[in-house]
């Protein structure tokens, strides 16, 4: 028997607080961070900034611009530079030695996260834990950078989130020049409206609960839910559309009216062919190929309400 | 040609905004940036850079003056001209000539850093502007706000024989309705049968000739406000308010029967409003978000009304759907539709992670949301001359909404999100388990009607009920990681996702999914990235009667008996992405990549047989130094789906020469550009370039013996883009910049549905709005200054 969803949720809900709480036996305060490249750390102390600045000057005047380098930052903690590289007195001492340099770059990828994610645990980033990018090895230098950003927000290495995911995800930079495109390439929306890549609990890294919830924040007028429901709507928008950019009219997967056909095989016109043979010469042909095929008639076809529309058409 | 003139700004407004800047800038004492600075490319790996220290400073304290800096402010012209007037020219964007602010970022600081402000600005007073406000007070609060004026458009130079002469109401002048109805009337009685596509095509073709014309497309201006408190401190609080005010028009079909399937302009005039309500709680070992949100959609124009073009007086008989025609000339003298109806939903979420001992970590979720629609309901009809037959054979006036069974739906559903996940590491193997419950619940009530008008024009006496379709989803997984190297790790997941449905042909379907990855980066030169996945889903008996719940009374199967839908039928999946990406020095770096999906429903005798996609693409890029950086890529994409189909009378046809099946391909191919070239110490040289280009071909084959055999063509959708952009920007200060640029665009599209599109075609009179071939030019001149 189905749980209901009032026990789901009780049972859901006390488990989150009781992970939180068990989680929540220590301290209160963010910790300073203390993870830094291993090479470097060792028994050594901090040298504070100014040491760091003395021979990294042009590094220093790019940070001073940024976040990190700002008041913000020292509210959070007081050791500046050695607060992501680690101590730095090792390295003062021979300058040299290259195992002793304090470079991010070289350490692995989880080592690279633990620095950031020391105080970077909260909000968006909150399931980097177990997310896809952090299994796969990705860091979060891989698409941040601190000192040279080129993003007018979250310091990406590229000038928008959209070239930046595109680094990686070729085929979705190539679909979204298809002619049928949400807004992407034009900058109007961006990736990570959808997407959350530091991880979400659904599939995909989409925000919304599913993908539909997700479609729902800008596409509200479909949320019904309606009097004439259909059904395959309801459950997945990706059942009829494709989100990245398709070579059809709204996104679609395949074009009307074969979309349709593809589940709609009924008696008389929905399962009849609907092929070539009249269109060159539109004025044979049937209002069920042109234009925009079924949904000339069927244009309820998200859901209706009205009480002569169980067909979906007005 | 077409000179795009719209846009003036005032001159007051921009004389403003630059005194601003130029007051401000004095004050700035920060260095301009740097004018050359390097083109938008990857950035290097982090560097071992330290940065200057600074002291702690005291909390932000009121009354400290803010410097302000204005880096950059862009300002120029465009001169634009295109051949068409396409609205695919500026589906999503604002390119019209005259005066333009594409981008300033004033940056404010208060003398003891505690305090920020940064304002950015694109393409200011445009149509697709965006404006984002950011002012933040050091460890208390951060206040963010984003305009965005999002436009879409979709046709220009419609032709409608309607006038809006209400918020949703179309009407064609009575007379007209009148001459039209009287001559079809008189050709009805000479000889029905000359009532056909010529005879009605010339009956329209006058009034079509002084139609009024209409542009299409909607503005969406999306606003954000949101306040963070204690941002990054252990415990945080947010609130947010979103706002979209959505208007304009779109085409609807707004059909009057089988022969008559208008399309009118949707007048669309949205507005959804969002709240949002967090808390977050941040441990060392662990932390927590609460929240509430809500959101509101309003339709403030809930129903349309549209003239019938053929019809100036309400009539009906049982084949007026199919009027005007042989059979009949009835219907109604106008339609009406209901549109998207105002809904709201309530959230509640929260979400948990922490550090267990034994180096386990789990985090996990749960949320309710609950959607209402409660519209009021519309009368079956407008047709006066309708007369409704109720269950016991009374006969109602199905004009008036008293006789419906329920004055408003009141739909309700309830979603139920529920997820875990955990993992642990034991020395080279991790292992993670996923577990993700969601459960769609309409509880909406079933509303009973006796029956239903069809296209405005006839009352079907088929009762009919709502079904509120409700599912629930489970996901259940594991994966095992192995870190074969530090550098290298392999993994193996299995996941199985269940469905359970109501109302539906299927009641459960249950799909294993195998997953092996592997992901490698032996140094900083080379990554490779790889995925394989084959999914198995097997269903449950295949109720082809299903259907029947929306009706009262048994009915006959339509659909075919061996047709299953794609969406619930049994299928197996094989998918592969493969991503190499090589520094082969420290100018270049190569990346190739193929990535491919092929479901097979062996089992559906009709339906989605086949849906195979594989794309492959490659890109070089050449940065010698910061004075050059190029890059070409490209993606050849490849899809084909293959479906079955019967076609069938009355009755669904066991005659396999009625079979057809539809063979779909398409290729894409995607080719971009970039170069960018400094020279003579102040010259930049900008050139990018972009085509898109689909090929498409439908093949039907059929039966040897099936009459008619199926005809294919070659314009399943063939489109082409071509833009090119050339820029060049002389650096006249280290802080000044001058640039001209010029876009070229060529746009070009064949496809089937809109193949030779006239205003009124065999059964449908259509606004046909020009969204076609274009080619466009933009010419600017641009300059740049940081202060």
């Amino acid at each position: 028997m189905k749980p209901s969803r009032f026990t789901m949720l009780l049972l859901g809900t006390v488990a989150a607080l009781a992970i939180a709480a068990r989680a929540g036996a220590a301290p209160q305060a963010p910790a300073a961070p203390t993870a830094a490249p291993a090479a470097a750390a060792g028994a050594a102390t901090f040298v504070g900034s100014d040491v760091c600045a003395s021979c990294h000057d042009q590094a220093a005047e790019h940070l001073a611009k940024t976040p990190h380098g700002k008041a913000a930052f020292a509210h959070l903690s007081t050791n500046g530079c050695e607060t992501c590289h680690g101590p730095g007195s090792a390295h003062v001492a021979n300058p040299d030695d290259k195992a002793l340099q304090p470079r991010i770059d070289r350490l692995t990828p989880p080592e690279q996260s633990k620095i950031c994610v020391t105080c970077h645990s909260g909000s968006e980033q909150f399931f980097w834990r177990g997310s896809r990018h952090e299994t796969r090895g990705l860091s979060c230098i891989t698409c941040h950078s601190v000192h040279s950003f080129k993003s007018e927000r979250a310091q990406l290495k590229t000038a928008t989130a959209m070239e930046q995911c595109f680094t990686c995800h070729k085929d979705t930079r190539a679909e979204t020049w298809k002619n049928s495109h949400h807004p992407i390439r034009e900058g109007k929306i961006s990736c990570a409206d959808c997407h959350n890549p530091h991880g979400t609990q659904t599939a995909k890294m989409i925000r919304g609960a599913s993908v539909n919830e997700q479609c729902y924040t800008c596409h509200t007028e479909k949320r019904g839910p309606f009097l004439w429901e259909h059904a395959p709507v309801r459950e997945s928008c990706l059942n009829c559309h494709t989100p990245h950019g398709s070579n059809h009219l709204k996104l679609q997967k395949t074009s009307v009216p074969y979309l349709c056909q593809q589940c709609h095989s009924n008696t008389r016109h929905p399962g009849t062919l609907y092929d070539g043979s009249t269109l060159a010469d539109q004025a044979r042909a049937s209002n069920r190929i042109f234009n925009r095929a079924c949904l000339d008639c069927h244009s309820a076809i998200h859901g209706s309400n009205h009480p002569s529309s169980p067909y979906l058409a007005h | 040609m077409r000179n795009l003139n719209r846009l003036s700004i005032p001159a007051g407004a921009l004389l403003t905004l630059l005194v601003s800047a130029l007051w401000a800038a004095p004050a700035s004492g920060q260095a301009p940036a740097d004018p050359n600075a390097a083109p938008a490319a990857p950035a290097a790996p982090e560097a071992a850079a330290m940065p200057a220290k600074k002291e702690a400073p005291a909390p932000a304290a009121g009354g400290q003056s803010f410097s302000f800096r204005l880096d950059p402010l862009v300002i120029g012209v465009l001169d634009t001209h295109v051949d068409t007037r396409s609205a695919k020219f500026e589906e999503y964007r604002d390119v019209s000539s005259g005066f333009v602010l594409p981008y300033f970022h004033l940056a404010g600081e208060s003398a003891d850093g505690n305090r920020t402000l940064d304002l950015n600005a694109h393409d200011v007073r445009r149509t697709d502007a965006r404006y984002t406000l950011d002012y933040a007070v050091a460890g208390k609060y951060e206040l963010y706000f984003d305009y965005n004026k999002i436009p879409h458009r979709f046709g220009n130079d419609g032709h409608m024989l309607w006038t809006r002469t209400g918020d949703g109401t179309l009407e064609i002048a009575d007379p007209t309705q009148a001459q039209i109805q009287g001559a079809l009337a008189a050709q009805f009685a000479k000889n029905p049968a000359g009532i056909n596509f010529s005879f009605l095509n010339g009956l329209l073709a006058p009034y079509l000739a002084t139609a009024r014309a209409i542009n299409l497309g909607l503005e969406r201006d999306r606003s954000d406000t949101r306040l963070d408190l204690g941002k990054m401190g252990p415990l945080a609080l947010s609130i947010e308010y979103t706002h979209e005010n959505r208007r304009g028009n779109r085409p609807f079909g707004a059909s009057f029967g089988f022969s008559n399937a208008t399309e009118v302009p949707e007048p669309i005039d949205y507005n959804t409003d969002g709240a949002q309500l967090a808390g977050e709680w941040r441990g060392p070992r662990g932390g927590l978000q609460v929240g509430y949100r809500y959101s509101k959609f309003a339709n403030n124009i809930s129903t349309l009304i549209w003239d019938n073009p053929f019809r100036a007086t309400d009539s009906t008989d049982p084949n007026a759907y199919t009027a005007p025609g042989a059979g009949s000339i009835n219907g109604a003298s106008r339609g009406f539709a209901d549109l998207a109806a105002s809904n709201r939903a309530n959230m509640a979420f929260a979400n948990g992670q922490a550090k267990l001992p034994g180096g386990w970590w789990v985090n996990g979720s749960a949320l309710y949301d609950q959607m209402k629609q409660s519209d009021p309901l519309l009368p079956y009809t407008l047709n006066t001359a309708i007369v409704g037959i109720a269950g016991n054979g009374a006969k109602f006036d199905p004009t008036n909404p008293a006789n419906l069974p329920a004055r408003s739906f009141d739909g309700k559903v309830g979603i139920t999100s529920l997820t875990g996940n955990a993992g642990n590491r034991f020395g080279a193997f991790d292992l993670t388990f996923r577990y993700r419950y969601y459960d769609y619940n309409d509880k909406s009530p079933r509303l009973e009607f006796p029956g239903y008008v069809r296209f405005q024009s006839v009352w079907e006496n088929i009762a009919r009920i709502s079904v509120p379709y409700s599912y629930s989803r489970q996901n259940a997984g594991a994966e095992l990681g192995w870190q074969v190297h530090p550098t290298t790790r392999l993994a193996l997941a299995l996941d199985n996702e269940s469905w359970n449905r109501e109302f539906r042909e299927v009641k459960k379907t249950d799909e294993n999914v195998w997953k092996l990855s592997a992901d490698t980066r032996p140094n900083q030169r080379f990554t490779v990235r790889g995925s394989y996945e084959h999914g198995d889903r097997t269903i449950g008996a295949y109720n082809t009667a299903a259907q029947g719940a929306s009706f009262v009374e048994p009915e006959a199967i339509t659909n075919l008996p061996d047709l299953r839908k794609f969406d619930e039928a049994a299928r197996t999946y094989n998918s592969w992405k493969l991503q190499a990406q090589v520094f082969a020095t420290d100018e270049i770096n190569l990346s190739l990549g193929t990535t491919g999906r092929k479901d097979d429903y062996t089992k559906s005798l009709f339906g989605l047989k086949s849906d195979d996609v594989k794309a492959y693409n490659a890109e070089i890029s050449y940065t010698p130094g910061a004075n050059r950086d190029f890059f070409l890529f490209g993606e050849r994409m490849d899809r084909r789906s293959l479906q079955n189909a019967r076609q069938s009378g009355a009755t669904p046809s066991t005659n396999p020469l009625d079979n057809w099946a539809a063979d779909l391909k398409e290729i894409t191919d995607t080719w971009g550009l970039g170069w960018t070239e400094k020279f003579a110490k102040a010259w930049t040289l900008d050139l990018t370039g972009n085509l898109s280009r689909s090929d498409g071909q439908a093949r039907f084959p059929r039966p040897l013996g099936a009459n008619p055999p199926g005809v294919g063509f070659d314009n399943y959708e063939d489109i082409k883009l071509l833009a090119l952009l050339g820029k060049l920007d002389y650096a006249v200060t280290p802080a000044t910049t001058v640039g001209l640029f010029y876009r070229y665009e060529k746009y070009t599209i064949d496809s089937f549905i809109l193949q030779g599109l006239q205003n009124y075609l065999p059964g449908a009179l259509l606004l046909n709005a020009n969204n076609g071939n274009y080619k466009g030019s933009i010419y600017g001149l641009t300059m740049k200054h940081v202060f």
